[in-house]
């Protein structure tokens, strides 16, 4: 396959994330700015920071879509590298503060954590950041594609 | 004897500093990390130098306080060597500092700093040409990893007063 | 000979062409990462999802070991322990300083339970600078210094920079505003390169005024956590309020900062570890035997009845004025020492005094007076330094004026946070 075609496919496949990224971004902004929490299966939408999450999510919607034009030039490539970048870092951060939460045994246990507790802590719901994070990482393939160029 | 490290904010002063003296002066990515100066020493031969980690300034009219400690060093230390240290990737700046001080008559030694970032921007620095007309040592350097660092201080004790007539002249002449 | 400007960058010009060539060079990937950091449009929403991430970052780190296993050990095991060992006990005037001065309930003086409340050297002191603030200022130096060596900083400031200017604020220094969250020392000592004695004057007197450090961040953190942001805002929103108001007041320019953009670098563990070692080699050294001294300094005006004194000297004020209880004249004492301790000795007279007598907004409040009405005595001493290198004699204006802007500030701000709660209808 050529670099052409590769760049098209990026193109699509991103246009098609960034509309899905928006949506989730728009969708924890307006919880955010109501009040309000969403909980469905093992995805939601809650805790004081759905605003800023919100805007984060929505800006990098906004980025990947706004890269569909000249896909393959350098600068739009920079937008879709940072929206990725900003996708992980919110869920990054979820998966870090999860980990360490899951470690001390809390106000009344013991220093440790019970095995179960342990586990408990990654049972879920989790926050959309975390289902869209492997998604995100195609990114990674384009990087590696523009340093061989 | 005394050398002076100086050139504009975020060239690599402090980077340069803490190789040569083997100090802890902090270093960071952004202009303006060090105000105020700093002293450390250094043995050349025999000799137990003194190095002064000055703080950046962009010309020797002094804009602020910091600036002006530049300056202040340059006056009080009319014999000393100065280290000028320049960004390869931005050398005509560097330059310009580097005039004026050799300009005041002062003993100069330059330091073409950052020079593997000048190589990944595809600058080529002719650097046998720019030290025959300057009439100094001048030295490609990659302060981080220390790269030239030592043949920088070799050039130390051989640093020479050039007249900026010369220059003018070497310049104009081909 | 002394060469003009025109004929430097002739000789200039001419070096160049005989020695530089510029090859091909097309932007790398990282190039246009640096550009779309500092554009308005796209670098706003990043610089959110970077603090976003700090902030997480700070909480999670914090809360981990603060909440998750040094609180267990200082109230559960530390205190219990000192309680039990320490020679004198309740009512000892030296048991009293070092270990716990108990307090009033209904006429028998009781032990405290924690260590927000005991108040000696051993178990508060040591609390608030071991068990809450270290790890705050582990995570936020750690932060601090990547920006500081990724090269991110300057670009951060040009956007606030951009950003103010939009909304009418000119020559506010943002490098230091941002460098002061770590410390204020030496965010007073980078208004160096700041170009007119007004600007210096203006920033160095609204930093120590209204910018809480990494230290205080800290102990907001674990005794406010769902106000921090609000207070955090309404600091700033007097920084600039007051910076404006400065601005038009004082004679003389405010030039301009140009800030030199560097290229993105990866920071290096080796540098990243010595400055982290550097500032907590600083916080183990200074700001610790700070805490300690303020410990002892506040207990002892209190043994003596200085502190009950002063509390009904100025409890008008401050019930009339701010909407505190006088309680707080301690802390407020302990706040010319350290921050941090000031408002983990709030939280202590909080659970003495009760949610009634003493509710979160007038908490918010206090902590708010905390950081606005005095700077710590180290920033103040840095001051005094960086005022008297710069004006000479004329320091002594220097220092007045930054009181009185310290007054108007203190008195405007802090009653102005009293009338909105009063307007909310929660006061
Ligand atoms: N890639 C590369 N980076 C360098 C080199 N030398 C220094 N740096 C980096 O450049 C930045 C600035 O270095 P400093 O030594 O703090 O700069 P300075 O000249 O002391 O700056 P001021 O104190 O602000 O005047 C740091 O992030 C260094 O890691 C070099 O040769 N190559
Ligand atoms: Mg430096």
């Amino acid at each position: 396959m050529n670099n052409e075609s590769k760049y098209n496919i990026g193109r699509i496949y991103f246009a098609i994330f960034g509309l899905i990224v928006l949506a989730f971004g728009a969708a924890e902004l307006l919880l955010g700015v109501t009040g309000r929490s969403f909980e469905w299966g093992l995805l939601e939408m809650s805790g004081e920071f759905l605003l800023w999450q919100g805007i984060i999510l929505f800006s990098a919607g906004a980025f990947y879509l706004s890269s569909f034009k000249n896909f393959s030039d350098i600068h739009q490539q920079a937008k879709v590298v940072m929206a990725s970048a900003m996708i992980w870092i919110v869920a990054g951060m979820q998966i870090f503060g999860m980990i360490l939460e899951s470690i001390p045994g809390g106000e009344d246990g013991g220093w440790f954590n019970t095995a179960e507790g342990f586990l408990e802590t990654y049972a879920g719901p989790y926050i959309p950041e975390l289902f869209l994070l492997p998604f995100s990482l195609v990114v990674i393939y384009y990087i590696r594609l523009n340093r061989q160029k | 004897m005394r050398i002076l490290l100086m050139g504009h904010p975020n060239v690599g002063k402090s980077v340069v500093f803490n190789r040569i003296t083997g100090a802890n002066v902090t270093e960071s990515n952004y202009p303006g990390t060090t105000v105020d100066y700093e002293k450390g020493y250094v043995r050349i031969g025999h000799e137990e130098m003194e190095v002064i980690d000055v703080p950046g300034t962009f010309s020797l009219e002094p804009k602020d306080k910091a600036e002006e400690v530049a300056v202040k060093m340059l006056e009080r230390n009319k014999d000393s060597v100065v280290v000028c240290i320049i960004d390869s990737t931005k050398i005509e700046r560097g330059l310009y500092l580097a005039l004026e001080i050799i300009e005041r008559g002062s003993r100069v030694v330059v330091a073409l700093n950052m020079w593997d970032i000048a190589e990944d921007k595809n600058i080529n620095i002719d650097v046998e040409k720019l030290r025959q007309i300057l009439g100094v040592p001048v030295v490609p350097t990659i302060a981080v990893s220390g790269e030239g660092i030592k043949e920088l201080v070799s050039r130390i004790s051989g640093a020479t007063s050039v007249k900026i007539e010369s220059v003018m002249k070497n310049v104009g002449g081909s | 000979m002394k060469l003009s400007v025109d004929e430097r960058w002739d000789i200039i010009d001419k070096i160049s062409k005989e020695t530089v060539k510029f090859g091909e060079y097309r932007h790398t990937l990282k190039d246009a990462l640096a550009e779309i950091t500092v554009k308005p449009l796209t670098g706003i929403p990043i610089a959110i999802a970077v603090l976003y991430g700090f902030w997480s970052f700070f909480g999670a780190f914090a809360g981990f070991f603060t909440d998750g296993f040094l609180v267990k050990l200082f109230d559960g095991h530390w205190l219990p322990w000192l309680q039990d060992v320490f020679p004198g006990g309740l009512g000892n005037w030296f048991y009293s300083i070092m270990v716990d001065a108990g307090h009033m309930e209904s006429g028998v003086l009781v032990a405290a339970d924690n260590c927000f409340e005991s108040f000696g050297v051993l178990t508060s002191g040591l609390f608030v600078a071991i068990g809450v603030v270290l790890p705050a200022i582990i995570a936020f130096y750690l932060f601090l210094i990547i920006l500081e060596d990724s090269g991110y900083l300057p670009r951060l400031a040009v956007l606030i920079d951009t950003v103010f200017h939009k909304i009418g604020l000119h020559g506010f220094a943002v490098v230091p505003m941002i460098l002061s969250l770590g410390c204020n020392v030496p965010a007073v000592t980078a208004t160096r390169n700041l170009e007119t004695k007004k600007q210096r004057f203006m920033m160095m007197t609204l930093l120590a005024i209204f910018i809480p450090c990494g230290a205080q961040l800290g102990i907001m953190l674990d005794v406010i956590p769902e106000y921090v942001g609000f207070v955090m805002l309404y600091l700033f929103l007097g920084f600039f309020v007051f910076g404006f108001i400065l601005n038009e007041l004082i004679p003389g320019k405010s030039p301009e900062m140009i800030l030199d953009v560097p290229p993105y670098h990866m920071p290096t563990g080796r540098n990243v570890g010595r400055k982290l070692w550097a500032r907590l080699r600083g916080f183990f050294t200074v700001a610790i035997p700070f805490v300690l001294l303020g410990v002892v300094f506040v207990n002892v005006l209190y043994l003596v009845g200085v502190i009950d004194w002063l509390a009904n000297v100025f409890e008008p004020v401050l019930v009339g004025w701010f909407g505190v209880p006088k309680e707080t004249t301690a802390p407020l004492v302990a706040a010319f020492m350290r921050k941090d301790l000031a408002v983990g000795q709030l939280m202590g007279i909080q659970e003495q005094l009760g949610m009634v007598a003493f509710n979160t907004y007038q908490l918010v409040t206090s902590v708010v007076l905390v950081s606005l009405y005095f700077p710590c005595i180290a920033t103040v001493a840095m001051i005094i330094k960086e005022g008297m290198q710069d004006r000479g004699k004329g320091v002594i204006t220097f220092l007045l004026g930054s009181l009185a802007v310290l007054m108007a500030v203190v008195f405007i701000w802090g009653g102005l946070l009293h009338l909105i709660w009063i307007i909310l209808g929660v006061a």
